[in-house]
């Protein structure tokens, strides 16, 4: 029984490969994908540049003032304390009154992405882009499957060894290894890459694509957040930073979290500014 | 001098120059890993030696970004000193694999 079985093995790690089969199997793989996708990066860019639609002032608007709040969140340290009060309580308050919505009021109703016309737009938009990147996917994969069955591969057989590249290994090879080099060939933002599809794709039964934000929420959140934000401005200690920078004053790790109140109540007495000093 | 609180931290950094910076490595990596890659494929590498062959080039290009491109000094253009050394080294083993896989069968396989 095991006679056969063994020469059966040898006869198929012995089985010879035709050169014609890299010059018309493994070099036209590699240059369909190369070619499909930069196809679909262009057309990515076609699609995208037909319907490239302004948005409305008031939208930009929107999306500005929740930016605002952003920036003040990040960067509120650089300027005095005063000044970051009045700007967190304007915010706060604009917010929670939805002074920046595109429709104040509408504020509390749920927005209907079927009724909406905008909505719907943008609804159409992710599903255009998303069959522009399935079909070719599908369709390759299918010719690649029914074209070169027949070549390299046959994996039906059992005691073939596991070294062999069937030609759906090597497209596989090539999806995953492309991306990088279509990065090289059409730059860091381009549609070509075909397992960002699979990624969309995976995502859309969790949020729908294109469903319009309730900047309602948003706004709410964002004022949540800048109430809770903190603020430490920068230059409380500058002067201690400045001695110590220019060696007149030694710093000391004792503490490393000062409050606020200790500076202002009580100009920086040694210890504490010098603490203050050691986080650098 | 700046103090270490989170918000300080981000605004020492600019983004779009965090971004541009990281582009710059991902460029890199990916040719680089195709260069390897075909090297690794005409030398007739097999098996673990060819991804041994991968380590060794991505550690030599992590050191040349390091000693080259950021002066030893890393930490001005990243967030975290650590990335020249870890970021893209797994997207680039995909390409390597590719053009491993791909020279070898051209030079050694079939003839």
């Amino acid at each position: 029984m095991s006679q056969p079985l063994t020469s059966m093995l040898v006869e198929s790690q012995a089985l010879y490969l035709d050169p014609a089969i890299r010059d018309w199997v493994l070099i036209p793989i590699m240059v369909v994908m190369v070619l499909v996708g930069i196809f679909r990066d262009q057309v990515t860019v076609l699609i995208g540049s037909t319907s490239g639609k302004k948005a409305g002032i008031k939208a930009i608007k929107e999306t500005k003032a929740l930016t605002r709040g952003v920036t003040l969140r990040n960067y509120g340290n650089n300027i005095p304390s005063s000044s970051f009060l009045i700007r967190k309580n304007y915010l706060c308050s604009s917010y929670k009154k939805g002074d920046f919505l595109k429709n104040p009021a509408s504020a509390n109703q749920v927005v209907n992405p079927m009724t909406d016309p905008a909505g719907m737009e943008m609804m159409m938009e992710g599903m255009k882009k998303n069959f522009a990147m399935i079909i070719p996917q599908t369709v390759i994969m299918g010719w690649i499957n029914f074209f070169f069955s027949g070549f390299v591969l046959s994996v039906e057989t059992p005691d073939m060894d596991v070294t062999w590249v069937s030609s759906l290994s090597w497209y596989f090879l090539n999806l995953f290894g492309l991306r990088s080099i279509f990065t090289l060939l059409l730059g860091e933002d381009n549609a070509a890459d075909g397992m960002r599809d699979m990624a969309a794709m995976s995502q859309m039964g969790a949020a729908s694509p294109g469903q319009p934000q309730d900047f309602n929420k948003l706004f709410l959140a964002e004022s949540e957040n800048l109430e809770l934000t903190p603020h430490n401005w920068e230059l409380d200690d500058i002067e201690v930073r400045l001695l110590v920078k220019y060696g007149k004053r030694e710093l000391v790790d004792n503490k490393d979290i000062i409050e606020m109140e200790d500076i202002s109540s009580n100009d920086l007495s040694d210890v504490k500014g010098k603490s203050k000093k050691k986080r650098t | 001098m700046a103090s270490q609180s989170p918000q300080n931290q981000a605004s020492l950094y600019v983004h779009e120059n965090v971004v541009h910076n990281a582009k710059t490595i991902t460029f890199i990596r990916s040719s680089m890993s195709a260069i390897t890659g075909s090297a690794a494929g005409i030398l007739g590498l097999t098996g673990y030696s060819g991804f041994i062959f991968y380590a060794l080039t991505a550690f030599f290009t992590s050191f040349l970004i390091w000693s080259v491109k950021t002066n030893t000094n890393p930490g001005i253009y990243f967030r975290n000193g650590s990335d020249v050394w870890t970021e893209g080294v797994f997207g680039g083993l995909f390409s390597y694999v590719l053009f491993w896989t791909l020279l070898y069968g051209i030079v050694h396989v079939y003839d």
